[in-house]
C-alpha cells in the first residue's frame, strides 16, 4: 500500500505525498490542486458542484491495448487520489509548442465561440474530449457532450458550430504523436492499492474486493464511494471533513461485465457512460433514462453502484431497474446475496445493504419480447437537472391485450423510489385501454402523498404522476 | 470596419491565458477575505462578540460596521445600503462582518467562532405583503397621454388582467470578486469586476474615508455581468478594500457561487395589472397599466428600472390613450438590481400579454393584431411620453420576417398538427422589440477616452467602457484602427482604469459602443489634426514648390499621404517616430456627450432616447401537455443593428440575449421560502438554458440596408434588446397551451412558463372544458 499518488501532468510524472504535503489532503479536489499551480489557472470554478462545467478537464486513461482514452470530467468533483495512474490534461496543454492553436481552439476562435471567456476553457476541454473520440459527432451528440457546460453569453450556437467544424472524425493532434510516450509513463505508475492517512483523514483505495471487504469490516463507519460525484458535494459545498473514505474505483472486479441470453450483469464500478453503451440496444428504457442522467462529465465518473448506493428519493437509475426486475448483488465476508431492486431501497437514503456489504453488480434480466418498458423524467430543464418526478413503467400484455404483468415505479413521489402498488393491482388482468388507465390514474393519487419543495409543488407532482401513466399508455397501446 | 474579426481576447480565452480576478497572481502576503452575512430576513442585531474569531488560527482581521473608517454606505443613488449592517439586518445574505485570513478554510473556521445573536423581526417577502403594509420605497409615479379612463368607457371591448413576472439570477460565470492592494499613504488599487469603475472608486473612497485621487479601480475583463455588476460589483470591491486597509495586505474576496446567489440582487419581480380597450378590429384605443416592482431592501437602481418599464410598456404599439402608474415596493430581500433590459422586459411582457389576449378574444392571429397596432411610419408614431419614433423599422422587420420565417404556412401546419395530436401541441408566436437607447438619467450620457500613439506606430486605447464579453473592446479596436487607417494588430485596448479616464458612466443601458466609440473617435480626431499638420509640413519641407494642406492628409492602409499628390506619403510607423522627434504630442483625450436628448421627469414627457433599437422574432415550440416539457423547434430573428461594426459580434449578442430571454421566460425560477431564504441558491436548482435548450433550428439575421444616423459609423447597439425577443417563446408556449382547449378558453399564464406553470395551466383548462361540457349536457 502506498501513501502517495502519481499521475502525469505536462508530460511528466507528478507525485504527491500527502504525509509531507501541508496544503493538500486526500479530499482536495483536482480543481483546487490545479488552481494552486501558477501555470494551470485556465481551469475555472463556476459552481463547485458539477453543474456548470467551467472546471472541465480531460483525464487520459491507459486502455488494455496501451492506447489512451480521453474523458471530459468536472475537476471540482474529483478527489486527488482518483487521478492516480492517469493523465491530467488542462487547457494549457492544448496549444502546440509552436504556439499553434489546437483544432478545437482554432474552431472556437473562428466561430466566435467565446464572449466573456470564463466558461471557455471548460468548453474547449469538452470539445477536446469530443475531438479525441475520433468520430464525426451528430448534432445530438454535440449537444449531449456540451449539456454539462453552461455558457451565459453566447446562446451556444457558435459553440455548436465550432464543435461540428473541429471534430473531423480523425482526432489527430500532438497528443496522438505523444501517446506512446505518455502510455509508457502511465504504465510506470504501479497499479497498487493506496492507503493515505493524514492527521484527520484516512483515504483507502483497495485494489481487490477482499481488501475492500476487510477494510469495511475494520472501519465500519467509513464512506464507500465509487465515483463520489454525490459525496464530493459534502466537501465542495458543505466543507465537511470526511474522516474515512473507501474508494472502490481501483477494484478491477467491480468493472467486469458478463451475461448471456437471459441476463446482463454489470459491475457496480462500471461508469454510467460505459453502462449506456452496454445497454443501448437491449435495454433501451435504461439507456433512455441514462441519457438524461446528469451530464457527460459526471457520467464519465459516476458509477451504477454509486448511484444505487446513494438511494436518493429520485434515484435516477432505481425506478428503471425496478421496471427491468433487476437484482442487486451484494457481497460481504459472510457471502453473496441478491436483492430485488424494488426491495433494495427501504426509506429515505436507506437501503438493504448491510454495513459490511459491498454492492458488487447489477443483474438485469433480459425482458421478454412482449414487455414494453418506458422511462420518464419530469424536470424543469431537460439536461443536468434533478427530476421533480421520474418514472419507469413496464407492462406485459397477453395475446388478448390484457395486462399480465405491470410495474409502475416512481421517483420523487415519496421519500424513496417506490411502486404505485394499488394502480398496479388494479391494472393487472385488465384490458390495456384508455378507460382502465384513466381509472388507474385516480389510484396513483392514493398511492402517493408527494411533498412540495423547491423542485415543484405537491399538486404538480400529483398531476405529472397521473399524466405519465397516460403517456405510457399512449406510447405502448399500438 | 464592419468586419467579422474575432473577439480581441478570443485566443486568450481558448488557451486559458485570459486573466480574471481570481487568477491574478499576487504577493505572498495575499489574504483571503470572507463576508459573514445575515441568516435572517429582518432582525435586530442584539449583540456580537468577535474576540474568539479574531484569535482563530490564520486570522488577521475581523471587521464590523464600527471598524469602517469612512461612511458605512454603498448605495449608488440613494444612501440606504450600509456596507456592513449595523443595528438591524434587512435581508438574508446582508453583509454583517468581514474576515481576512491566510486561507479560505481559516476564514470559514473563524466564522463559526463569531458570537452573534439576532432578535428576529417581521419580514415582508412579497409584493403582496408590501402592498398590504403600504411599504412603498418612494412615491408612485405616473406617465400618461390622453384620457384612458374616459376612452375605456366608450370602447367596444375591454379586457382586464394581472401578470406576474419572475425574478431572475444573472448567473454570470465569474462570480463577484475583487482584489484590493494597499499602496503607500492612502493609496488603494482595486482590481474588480465592476461595470462602473468610477462609482466603485467613489464608494471605496467613501468607505475608506479617503479621497478619490488615492483610489484606482481597474477592470481588465469581466466573466459576464448582464447588469449584475453595474452597482453590485461595488460591494465586493468595498469589502476587499476595507480588509486591505485594515490589514495592510492585499485582500481578495471572491464570492462562492451560493453566497453570490444569496447575497446579490436579481431582476425585479413585477406584478402588473392592466385594462385594455380596443375596437372590433383589435386596434388598441386605451390602456391602463399598473406596474408594481419588488425592489428588495434598498433603492439601488430600482427607480430607474421602473422608469424604463414605464417607457417600454408600450413596446412597439401605438396607444392613443395610455395611463401608466408605477409603484416600487420595499421587501426584505437582497436589493434587486440591473439585469439586461432593465425593466424593459417586464414592461413589454405586460403589453405583449395584452396584445396576445386581444387577438385571442377576437379569434384572430396574434401577428395580425400586432401588425395593426405597430407605431406608424408617418402617423401614430409618437410614444406615450411624447417622443417621435423615428427611423421606424417595425413594418420592414415584420414584412421581411413574416416571409423568411414562412409564418403563414407554418401557422397552417401548426394547426393541422394540433388537430391530429392529443397529447402534444405546437405553438407559434411573433414578438417585436422596440428599445430606447440612452440612459434615462440624461447626464449619464457621456463618455471619455485617452488614446496614446507610440513612436513605433502602435496605439493604446483607453476608454471608460468595460469589456464583459459583449465585444466592446473589439469594436473600440476596430474604430481606432479605422480612424487611423492602420491595421488592427497595431491597436490594443487597455484595461479600463479610473486613473486613465475619470468620471465615467457605467457600461450599461446598451450605450457602451455608441458613447465610448464616439469618445475614442474624438480623441483620434484631435491626434490626426496634430499629425496632419506636422506631416503636411514635412512634405512641404522636402519640396516647397508643392503645397500640401493639412486638410488633404489622409490615413489609410498604414500610410499617411496627400490625397491630391499621392506620391507624397509616409509609412505610419515612420511618421510616428518623426512626430516624437518633431515634438508633437501623441496622446489625447476624447469626449462625447449624447446630443439631442432630454426630458421632463416630472411631466413624463420629452425625448429620453437618442434612437430606438428594433428587432423581431418568430418562435415555434412543442409542448408535451402531459409533462409540461417544452421543446424549442425553431426561432427566426431579424434584428436591426444598423451598419454593424462587427456582424459576428452582433449576431453573438443577439443569439446570447435571446437565449437569456428564453431562460427568463421558461426554466429560470427564483424561489424564496417563508423566512426569506433563497431556495434556488445554486445551479442545482436554478436552471439557465443549456446547449440543448436552444432552438433546434436557429436563424438569426441582421436587417440589411439599415444605416443609423444617430450612432458611430451608422451602427446601432445590440446589447440588451434581443433578450426581450425571448417573449416570443413564452407566447408560443401559451399558444400551444391554448390549443389544448382549441383556443376557446384563455389560459392562465405567468412568467416564467416552467413545466409546472404549463401543467397547472393545462390542468385548469381541462377542468374548465369538463365543466363546460357537463354544462352543455345538462342544458
Amino acid at each position: 500500500m502506498k501513501s502517495s499518488i502519481a499521475f502525469v501532468l505536462d508530460g511528466k510524472v507528478v507525485e504527491i505525498d500527502f504525509d509531507r504535503s501541508s496544503q493538500l489532503t486526500p479530499t482536495t479536489t483536482v480543481l483546487n490542486y490545479l488552481r494552486g499551480l501558477p501555470q494551470h489557472r485556465g481551469v475555472k470554478e463556476g459552481c463547485a458542484e458539477g453543474d456548470c462545467g467551467a472546471c472541465t478537464i480531460v483525464v487520459g486513461e491507459l486502455t488494455a491495448n496501451r492506447t489512451i482514452e480521453y474523458r471530459a470530467v468536472d475537476s471540482c468533483l474529483l478527489f486527488l487520489p482518483m487521478i492516480h495512474g492517469k493523465q491530467l490534461i488542462t487547457v494549457e496543454n492544448l496549444q502546440e509548442l509552436s504556439g499553434k492553436l489546437h483544432p478545437v481552439q482554432q474552431a472556437m476562435v473562428d466561430a466566435h465561440g467565446s464572449q466573456c471567456g470564463f466558461c471557455t476553457p471548460g468548453i474547449v476541454m469538452t470539445l477536446f474530449a469530443l475531438y479525441k473520440g475520433g468520430s464525426r459527432p451528430s448534432k445530438d451528440e454535440i449537444g449531449d457532450a456540451l449539456a454539462g457546460n453552461l455558457c451565459r453569453c453566447t446562446g451556444y450556437e457558435p459553440i455548436l458550430k465550432a464543435a461540428a467544424a473541429a471534430c473531423d472524425g480523425q482526432g489527430r493532434d500532438h497528443f496522438s504523436a505523444d501517446e506512446a510516450g505518455i502510455a509508457e509513463l502511465l504504465g510506470s505508475i504501479a497499479p497498487d492499492g493506496i492507503s493515505i492517512s493524514t492527521e484527520s483523514q484516512r483515504y483507502d483505495q483497495p485494489a481487490t474486493v477482499n481488501e475492500c471487504l476487510l477494510l469495511m469490516e475494520k472501519l465500519p463507519d467509513s464512506l464507500i464511494v465509487n465515483g463520489a460525484t454525490d459525496v464530493a458535494l459534502r466537501v465542495t459545498k458543505k466543507f465537511e471533513n470526511l474522516h474515512h473514505i473507501i474508494d472502490c474505483s481501483r477494484i478491477a472486479e467491480l468493472r467486469s461485465v458478463s451475461g448471456g441470453d437471459r441476463s446482463l450483469t454489470i459491475g457496480a464500478g462500471v461508469r454510467i457512460s460505459e453502462v449506456m453503451e452496454l445497454v443501448r440496444n437491449d435495454f433501451p428504457g435504461l439507456y433512455q433514462m441514462l441519457t438524461v442522467f446528469a451530464a457527460r462529465q459526471i457520467r464519465n465518473v459516476a458509477t451504477l453502484g454509486g448511484n444505487i448506493g446513494t438511494a436518493s428519493p429520485i434515484g435516477d437509475s432505481l425506478p428503471v431497474l425496478m421496471a427491468y426486475g433487476a437484482e442487486i448483488i451484494l457481497r460481504s465476508r459472510r457471502g453473496t446475496r441478491h436483492v430485488k431492486a424494488d426491495s433494495f431501497v427501504q426509506g429515505y437514503r436507506k437501503t438493504d445493504r448491510q454495513p459490511d456489504e459491498l454492492i458488487m453488480a447489477v443483474m438485469l434480466p433480459r425482458p421478454s419480447a412482449s414487455a414494453r418498458i418506458q422511462t420518464y423524467k419530469v424536470s424543469k430543464r431537460r439536461d443536468l437537472d434533478i427530476a421533480t418526478v421520474s418514472a419507469a413503467f413496464r407492462v406485459d400484455l397477453d395475446k388478448q391485450g390484457m395486462v399480465s404483468d405491470i410495474t409502475l415505479a416512481y421517483g420523487g413521489m415519496a421519500a424513496y423510489t417506490k411502486r404505485a402498488s394499488s394502480a398496479e393491482a388494479f391494472l393487472s388482468g385488465k384490458h390495456w385501454d384508455r378507460k382502465q388507465v384513466e381509472e388507474a390514474q385516480n389510484l396513483i393519487d392514493k398511492d402517493f402523498s408527494p411533498i412540495s419543495d423547491v423542485r415543484g409543488s405537491a399538486e404538480f407532482r400529483r398531476i405529472a404522476a397521473r399524466n405519465l401513466l397516460l403517456k405510457f399508455w399512449s406510447e405502448t397501446k399500438g | 470596419m464592419h468586419q467579422q474579426i474575432p473577439h480581441e481576447s478570443a485566443a486568450l480565452h481558448v488557451t486559458g491565458e485570459a486573466l480574471y480576478i481570481d487568477d491574478l497572481s499576487s504577493s505572498p502576503s495575499l489574504l483571503v477575505g470572507r463576508v459573514v452575512s445575515s441568516p435572517h430576513a429582518h432582525a435586530r442585531i442584539a449583540s456580537y462578540d468577535l474576540t474568539k474569531a479574531m484569535k482563530a488560527p490564520g486570522v488577521v482581521a475581523v471587521l464590523c460596521a464600527k471598524d469602517i473608517p469612512g461612511h458605512n454606505q454603498m448605495g449608488p443613488v440613494v444612501k440606504d445600503e450600509p456596507c456592513l449592517a449595523s443595528g438591524e439586518v434587512s435581508f438574508v445574505g446582508q453583509a454583517v462582518f468581514l474576515i481576512a485570513a491566510k486561507t479560505d478554510a481559516q476564514c470559514r473556521a473563524a466564522e463559526k467562532l463569531i458570537d452573534v445573536s439576532y432578535e428576529p423581526l417581521h419580514p415582508i417577502l412579497t409584493i403582496d405583503e408590501a402592498v398590504a403594509s403600504n411599504n412603498l420605497l418612494g412615491p408612485a409615479r405616473t406617465m400618461q397621454r390622453g384620457d384612458a379612463d374616459t376612452a375605456l368607457r366608450s370602447v367596444a371591448h375591454v379586457i382586464k388582467g394581472e401578470l406576474r413576472t419572475g425574478a431572475a439570477e444573472h448567473w454570470y460565470l465569474e462570480s463577484q470578486a475583487s482584489l484590493s492592494v494597499p499602496g503607500e499613504g492612502d493609496e488603494m488599487a482595486v482590481y474588480c469586476g465592476s461595470q462602473h469603475p468610477s462609482e466603485t472608486q467613489t464608494l471605496v473612497a467613501e468607505v475608506l474615508g479617503v479621497r478619490k485621487k488615492d483610489v484606482v479601480v481597474e477592470v481588465r475583463r469581466i466573466g459576464g455581468a448582464f447588469g449584475g455588476k453595474e452597482t453590485q460589483g461595488n460591494h465586493v470591491a468595498c469589502w476587499s478594500a476595507l480588509l486591505a486597509h485594515a490589514t495592510g495586505c492585499p485582500v481578495k474576496v471572491r464570492l462562492f457561487r451560493d453566497d453570490d446567489m444569496i447575497m446579490t440582487g436579481k431582476r425585479h419581480r413585477f406584478l402588473t395589472r392592466y385594462e385594455a380597450g380596443f375596437d372590433n378590429e383589435g386596434i388598441l384605443q386605451a390602456v391602463k397599466i399598473e406596474l408594481n416592482s419588488d425592489a428588495g431592501a434598498a433603492t439601488d437602481l430600482s427607480f430607474a428600472i421602473m422608469e424604463r418599464a414605464m417607457f417600454h410598456c408600450d413596446n412597439a404599439y401605438f396607444v392613443p390613450h395610455m395611463h401608466v402608474v408605477a409603484r416600487v415596493w420595499k421587501t426584505n430581500l437582497p436589493s434587486n438590481t440591473a439585469f439586461r433590459g432593465f425593466g424593459g422586459p417586464q414592461g413589454m411582457a405586460a403589453m405583449e400579454s395584452i396584445i396576445d389576449r386581444v387577438a385571442r378574444f377576437l379569434h384572430k392571429d396574434t401577428s395580425e393584431i400586432r401588425h395593426k397596432n405597430f407605431y406608424g411610419l408617418n402617423s401614430n408614431n409618437t410614444t406615450h411620453y411624447g417622443q417621435t419614433v423615428e427611423e421606424n423599422r417595425l413594418p420592414r422587420l415584420f414584412d421581411e420576417l413574416m416571409e423568411s420565417s414562412e409564418y403563414y404556412s407554418r401557422r397552417v401546419t401548426v394547426q393541422a398538427y394540433n388537430a391530429a395530436n392529443e397529447f402534444t401541441k405546437k405553438g407559434l408566436a411573433l414578438t417585436p422589440v422596440k428599445f430606447g437607447i440612452s440612459f434615462t438619467t440624461t447626464f449619464l450620457n457621456q463618455a471619455g477616452a485617452l488614446v496614446s500613439i507610440y513612436n513605433d506606430g502602435t496605439v493604446l486605447v483607453n476608454h471608460g467602457g468595460i469589456e464583459m464579453g459583449q465585444g466592446l473592446h473589439t469594436k473600440m479596436q476596430q474604430i481606432a484602427a479605422a480612424e487611423l487607417g492602420i491595421s488592427i494588430d497595431r491597436v490594443r485596448v487597455n484595461a479600463t482604469n479610473t486613473s486613465k479616464v475619470p468620471n465615467t458612466s457605467a457600461t450599461a443601458a446598451s450605450s457602451g459602443t455608441d458613447m465610448n466609440g464616439a469618445a475614442v473617435k474624438n480623441a483620434i480626431e484631435t491626434l490626426k489634426l496634430r499629425i496632419a499638420e506636422c506631416v503636411a509640413g514635412m512634405f512641404n519641407e522636402k519640396n516647397p514648390s508643392l503645397k500640401t494642406s493639412k486638410d488633404d492628409i489622409r490615413f489609410e492602409s498604414d500610410v499617411i499621404f496627400d490625397s491630391k499628390h499621392s506620391e507624397r506619403k509616409i509609412d505610419f510607423a515612420e511618421a510616428m517616430a518623426q512626430m516624437v522627434l518633431r515634438q508633437v504630442s501623441l496622446s489625447s483625450t476624447g469626449y462625447f456627450r449624447t446630443p439631442g436628448i432630454g426630458w421632463d421627469r416630472e411631466k413624463g414627457v420629452g425625448t429620453p432616447f437618442r434612437y430606438f433599437a428594433f428587432g423581431m422574432a418568430v418562435s415555434e415550440v412543442l409542448v408535451d401537455t402531459l409533462t409540461g416539457a417544452t421543446t424549442l423547434l425553431r426561432t427566426d430573428i431579424l434584428h436591426d443593428a444598423g451598419d454593424s461594426i462587427n456582424p459576428a459580434i452582433d449576431i453573438g449578442q443577439i443569439e446570447g440575449g435571446y437565449v437569456q430571454g428564453v431562460g427568463w421566460c421558461t426554466t429560470e425560477e427564483i424561489k424564496w421560502d417563508d423566512a426569506g431564504n433563497l431556495m434556488t441558491h445554486s445551479p442545482d436548482t436554478y436552471k439557465i438554458p443549456t446547449a440543448r435548450d436552444i432552438p433546434a433550428d436557429f436563424r438569426v439575421k441582421l436587417l440589411e440596408n439599415a444605416t443609423n444616423p444617430n450612432a458611430i459609423h451608422g451602427s446601432k447597439t445590440v446589447a440588451e434588446p434581443p433578450l426581450m425577443l425571448g417573449l416570443s417563446t413564452w407566447l408560443a408556449i401559451k399558444d400551444a397551451v391554448s390549443a389544448v382547449a382549441n383556443h376557446q378558453i384563455e389560459p392562465e399564464f405567468s412568467l416564467p412558463a416552467t413545466n409546472e406553470v404549463i401543467l397547472l395551466s393545462i390542468d385548469n383548462l381541462r377542468g374548465q372544458m369538463k365543466a363546460r361540457a357537463s354544462k352543455q349536457v345538462s342544458a
